[in-house]
């Protein structure tokens, strides 16, 4: 209901998390080990969602399940090189992996590469799986993120991949063809399957402002953006598109609609204001998120977390079209009472008591 | 052509980020002989300041501003072997790097160059230093500023830390430091004790020369 646009009994909850936190989550419910929570990839349980009382579930299928694979130094699928960097919280040490190695930083690497296939079966096996347990109790969304832009950046390195974007067009549209025909085809997929949303996307803001600019966005990413949501509403009419990008976007929101994505998502509130976007977007667009992992969650305390869950509930969720999250996966460094409180502020607080 | 028109080349081709153009250009003002100082000060310093201010408009982003640097670095190149010759000295000497455990770098990079563009001497410690590395990089070039980054809410312990190093190497009196990065915020710079916030690449370059002014 949240996603078209009504008012549901309480506002729709999802959450994933790192690795590490998932673990400390699973001791303080007492929960075993056995299960698995995989923010990118394969073999999820999903006994924590479904524990906490989520409403959405994901399943991933693309280039990003190659986070978090391997707590050594890895290679993927893609050639990408991986080193996994570890960091210090008061909760304990954990791991994220970060991208070192770029199969085509060289020209000369592009003509002959060859992607992944994305018709290989076995990589539905766990959407399958998924959805033929839970269709009909939650909102089953596939995860193809990462769709154009992010995995380009990954194949050629970052900084290469902006400057081609600027000064060698022809090259840069060669090289978001290959993460752009994976995904749509695994997309295409995942829809045929009978998963009520696809959350694509690809992060085009920064902190304060696009990374790029919407003139660029326009020549690069919209195109193949309007194409993907296209195709995937052509195999089902009814299917939901949730468009990720963190940092800012705010120039490029009226296009994400004119092109046919229901949801933005994360929506981080230190870049663009939760309030403001539901004044001037809400009657078209749908959001995801908007619960602070820069400092709320982080570094807040429970009471500035309620009081940020039920601010949102009162303005970017005010008579639906939110389904509150926090902006990324929950990471380590946040204590446990916060989570909580996110958690008991959504689920104990039904629309009708809101003022 | 005059001296005039070539300095105005190799601005125009540092604007543009054609890094052919502008190279094309310095050597072509040194031939010249125009001075390596007004050619940095007129050229190279000239257009990345409006690099700057493009981006603060909101007309250049990232890959803009990349590529601009990018030309005005190669230029650079070309030139320091007479700025050395000429006995021009660097606007100041700084010291940047991403903090222990955070690779992110895309954003140290630009602020480097920006600084760099503006006149500056930077030592790259790259990304994933440790505090001691700091040190030692502070400690062997006399720099009087340090760059701090950090993109992930994890790392940002390590710039207190990091800060932390200097003090018990009894250098933190004579540097100052910057902080950036997505998650900084000027209550936590202030609160780390750092001596500057910087909100983007831009904005540093302001808040560089006046902490060495």
């Amino acid at each position: 209901m949240a996603l078209n646009h009504e008012q549901p009994d309480r506002c729709p909850l999802q959450a994933s998390f790192t690795p590490e936190f998932a673990a400390r989550l699973r001791a303080d419910m007492q929960m075993e080990e056995r299960d698995t929570h995989n923010p990118h990839g394969g073999g999820n349980t999903y006994a924590l969602e479904r524990a906490l009382g989520e409403d959405m579930l994901l399943t991933s299928v693309g280039w990003a399940n190659s986070y978090y694979l391997d707590s050594q130094p890895y290679v993927d699928e893609w050639s990408i090189g991986w080193s996994p960097q570890r960091y210090e919280t008061p909760f304990g040490a954990g791991y994220y992996t970060e991208i070192v190695g770029h199969p085509l930083a060289e020209d000369s690497a592009i003509d002959s590469y060859e992607p992944p296939d994305p018709y290989r079966p076995e990589l539905y096996a766990d959407a399958e799986a998924m959805i033929r347990a839970f269709k009909n109790e939650y909102w089953i969304v596939g995860v193809i993120v990462t769709t154009i832009f992010e995995t380009a950046w990954a194949l050629r390195g970052l900084s290469q991949m902006l400057m081609d974007m600027a000064l060698n067009p022809e090259l840069a549209h060669r090289i978001l063809d290959i993460p752009f025909c994976y995904h749509l085809a695994a997309a295409r997929k995942l829809v045929e399957m009978g998963v009520d949303m696809i959350w694509t996307g690809d992060d085009v803001g920064a902190q304060h402002g696009m990374l790029i600019s919407p003139a660029m966005w326009r020549t690069f990413l919209k195109p193949r953006m309007a194409k993907f949501v296209g195709e995937l509403k052509a195999i089902n009419p009814n299917v939901k598109v949730a468009y990720h990008s963190d940092g800012n976007v705010m120039p490029i929101i009226p296009e994400l609609i004119e092109i046919g994505i229901d949801v933005l998502n994360p929506v981080q509130p230190m870049s663009m204001d939760p309030a403001a976007l539901k004044a001037e977007f809400g009657d078209r667009l749908c959001f995801w998120g908007s619960i602070d992992v820069q400092h709320t969650l982080p570094f807040g305390s429970p009471a500035d977390v309620r009081a940020e869950v039920l601010q949102r509930l009162r303005t970017i969720g005010k008579g639906g079209g939110l389904v509150l999250s926090p902006t990324h996966h929950v990471q380590l460094d946040t204590p446990l009472e916060n989570f909580w409180a996110m958690v008991h502020t959504v689920v104990n607080t039904p629309y009708s008591t809101l003022k | 052509m005059t001296t005039n028109a070539n300095l105005e080349r190799v601005y125009e081709a540092v604007l543009c980020g054609d890094r052919e153009a502008a190279v094309a250009a310095t050597r072509a003002a040194v031939d010249d002989r125009l001075s390596a100082a007004s050619i940095l000060n007129q050229g190279l310093i000239r257009a990345m300041d409006e690099v700057g201010r493009r981006f603060e408009n909101g007309d250049y982003f990232v890959p803009e501003m990349l590529i601009s640097a990018r030309a005005m670095q190669t230029a650079l190149e070309l030139l320091r072997p007479l700025l050395v010759d000429s006995d021009v000295k660097p606007a100041g000497k700084m010291v940047v790097g991403t903090v222990k455990g955070d690779l992110h770098d895309i954003g140290k990079n630009l602020v480097a160059m920006m600084i760099e563009g503006a006149g500056f001497e930077i030592i790259d410690l790259g990304a994933d230093v440790a505090p001691e590395k700091f040190v030692s990089a502070v400690r062997d070039s006399g720099a009087q500023l340090v760059g701090l980054s950090a993109l992930l809410t994890t790392t940002l312990p390590m710039m207190q830390r990091t800060i932390q190093a200097f003090a018990d190497a009894g250098l933190r009196d004579q540097l100052k430091v910057i902080v950036a990065g997505a998650p900084v915020t000027t209550s936590f710079a202030a609160a780390i004790g750092t001596d500057s916030f910087a909100e983007n690449a831009s904005r540093a370059v302001t808040v560089a020369k006046s902490l060495v002014a």
